[in-house]
C-alpha cells in the first residue's frame, strides 16, 4: 500500500518512471489475463504474450516476477481509482456534490472492474485477504489521505481526513455486502444516504470540535459571519489547489475569533445546539 | 448429536489455537475430541472444509454472544453503541487465535467471515432496533434503514479503527454521538463521558 501514493504520482505525471509506458502495458495485460482466468492461471508467459513483449522484457521491468507484478497491479489500479476520484471531487460545486459524486464514482468503478469481479467470484480469498483488520486500516488511511485535500474547500484538514475515512468505509461496506435497498452506484440513492446520515454527522463533528483543529469558527456560531454553504478555513489552503480562496483578512478575523471560538464552542455544546 | 458436534467444534478450536488453521486436520480434531474420525465425518459430511467453516462460524457466534453480554445492560442507544465498539475493538485486538490466523493464513478465514457478515450485520441491526425505538429517530428517518446503516458502521469501526483511538472513551463518544448518530436520532441524548476541562457535551 505504501507504493500507492508514489504510483499515483507516476500515473498522473507520465514518463517519470523508467520504462513507464512498457510498465503500464504489462500491467494492463495482466489485468486482461486476470479478468479472464484469475491469478492461478495467469503466468508470466501469459502476461508477456498478452502485452506483446518478451518474457525477458517482463522480468526486466519486474525482476520480482509474478508476485511483484500482482503487487504493482494493485497499486496501479488503486492509483487510477484515486485519480478518477480526484477529478470527480475537484469538479464538485459543493460538499454534497463532492460526497455523492465521490461515493458513486468509487462504487461504480469497484462494481465494474473486470479483474476484481473475476477474483471476487472465483478467488475470494485473494481479495478478502486484503480487506480485513490491519490491511483494511491501511487502505482506509491511504484512501482518506489521498482524497481529503479535495474537501479542503469546506473543512479543516483533520476534519476532511475523518470525513473521507468515513466515506471510504461506506463505499467498502456496500461493495463487500451489497444491499438491495441502497445502491451506491445510483446518485439519487447515494444523495439520500449522504443527506440523511453523513451531512448531519459532519456538522455535528464540526460543532463538537475535532481534535488538533486550529482556528476554527463553528457553523452557526453567533460570532461567525453569515454562513455561505461553502467556506474556506484558514490553514486549509493547499499550494496549487485552485479552488481554495483564502483572503488575508479572513485569516486575521479567524485568529481574532479563535479565543471567542473556545467559549462559543463550549456555549454551543452546553446548550445542545446543533447547526 | 448436538453434544458431539459441540465437542468436536471446541476441540477443533483448541487445535487451531495451538497449531494454526493449516496444521489442523480431521485426525487432530478427532483425537482432541476423543471421538473417531468416522464420527467427525458423520457430523461434518463436507470433511475438513466444512469443519473449518463451522469452527469459524462457531467462534464468531461466541464472540458476539460475549459482546451481547457486555452491552445488554446499556440503558441508551448511545451507551450500547459506545460499549459495543469499545469492547469489540478490544476483544479483537486481544484475540490471540484470531490475530494469529489473520497474520498467517487470513485467506482461510475471511471468505467464511464475509459469508457470515450478512447474518452478523442483520443480528446487530435487529439488536439496535429497540434502542432506536426507545431513543426516537429524527423525522424522515426510516428506522430499519438507520439500523442497517449503523450496523454496517459498527462492524467497520470495530474491525478497523482507522484514525480513531477506540480505547479512548471520549473519542468513542464523539464517534458515536457526533458522527454516527447525528443524522439518526431525534433531539439531545444522555450525558457523555466528559473530557477534563471542557463544558458538558450534551446532545
Amino acid at each position: 500500500m505504501d507504493g500507492v501514493v508514489d504510483t499515483a504520482v507516476e500515473a498522473l505525471v507520465p514518463g517519470t518512471g523508467p520504462d513507464s509506458p512498457r510498465r503500464v502495458r504489462i500491467i494492463d495485460a495482466t489485468l486482461a489475463c486476470l479478468a479472464r482466468h484469475g491469478t492461478t492461471k495467469t503466468t508470466v508467459d501469459d502476461i508477456a504474450r498478452q502485452a506483446g513483449v518478451s518474457r525477458a522484457t517482463v522480468y526486466r521491468v519486474f525482476p520480482g516476477g509474478r508476485d511483484q507484478i500482482l503487487g504493482a497491479v494493485v497499486d496501479t489500479e488503486m492509483a487510477r481509482l484515486f485519480s478518477a476520484l480526484g477529478v470527480r471531487l475537484g469538479e464538485a460545486g459543493d460538499l454534497t456534490e463532492a460526497l455523492v459524486g465521490g461515493i458513486v464514482e468509487a462504487s461504480t468503478r469497484l462494481r465494474d472492474h473486470a479483474a476484481l469481479a473475476y477474483l471476487v467470484e472465483h478467488e475470494p480469498e485473494m481479495v478478502l485477504g486484503h480487506l480485513a483488520f490491519d490491511e483494511s486500516d491501511r487502505l482506509l488511511v491511504a484512501a482518506s489521505h489521498f482524497t481529503a485535500p479535495f474537501l479542503a474547500r469546506w473543512m479543516s484538514p483533520p476534519e476532511a481526513e475523518r470525513v473521507t475515512e468515513w466515506a471510504t468505509r461506506i463505499v467498502l461496506s456496500y461493495a463487500i455486502a451489497p444491499s438491495d435497498r441502497m445502491d451506491l452506484t445510483d446518485p439519487s440513492q447515494t444523495a439520500h444516504l449522504v443527506t440523511t446520515f453523513v451531512l448531519p454527522g459532519i456538522r455535528s463533528l464540526h460543532a463538537a470540535g475535532t481534535p488538533t483543529v486550529i482556528d476554527i469558527t463553528p457553523f452557526g456560531s453567533p460570532q461567525a459571519p453569515p454562513d455561505p454553504p461553502a467556506r474556506s478555513f484558514p490553514g486549509s489552503a493547499r499550494s496549487g489547489h485552485p479552488s481554495t480562496d483564502q483572503h488575508p483578512s479572513e485569516h486575521s478575523r479567524a485568529t481574532e475569533h479563535s479565543r471567542a471560538t473556545e467559549h462559543s464552542n463550549a456555549t454551543a455544546r452546553s446548550k445542545g445546539a446543533m447547526p | 448429536m448436538g453434544d458431539t458436534r459441540q465437542r468436536i467444534l471446541e476441540a477443533t478450536y483448541a487445535c487451531v489455537a495451538r497449531w494454526g488453521l493449516a496444521k489442523t486436520s480431521v485426525e487432530d480434531a478427532a483425537r482432541e475430541a476423543k471421538v473417531s474420525r468416522a464420527t467427525v465425518y458423520r457430523t461434518f459430511p463436507g470433511g475438513r472444509d466444512e469443519l473449518i467453516s463451522a469452527v469459524v462460524a462457531w467462534a464468531t457466534l461466541e464472540f458476539f454472544i460475549e459482546l451481547y453480554e457486555q452491552v445488554q445492560g446499556a440503558e441508551s442507544l448511545e451507551q450500547v453503541m459506545e460499549r459495543g465498539i469499545m469492547f469489540a475493538h478490544r476483544s479483537i485486538v486481544e484475540h490471540e487465535v484470531l490475530q494469529r490466523v489473520m497474520q498467517t493464513e487470513p485467506e482461510k478465514l475471511l471468505p467464511t467471515l464475509t459469508f457470515e457478515s450478512n447474518r452478523i450485520r442483520q443480528g446487530i441491526a435487529e439488536f439496535l432496533v429497540p434502542y432506536l425505538e426507545q431513543r426516537g429517530v429524527a423525522p424522515g428517518v426510516d428506522l430499519r434503514e438507520a439500523a442497517d446503516f449503523l450496523a454496517r458502521m459498527v462492524l467497520s469501526y470495530m474491525s478497523a479503527p482507522g484514525r480513531w483511538d477506540l480505547d479512548d472513551p471520549v473519542q468513542v463518544a464523539q464517534l458515536v454521538r457526533a458522527e454516527l448518530l447525528a443524522g439518526v436520532v431525534a433531539g439531545p441524548g444522555p450525558a457523555s463521558p466528559q473530557p477534563p476541562g471542557l463544558a458538558g457535551l450534551d446532545g
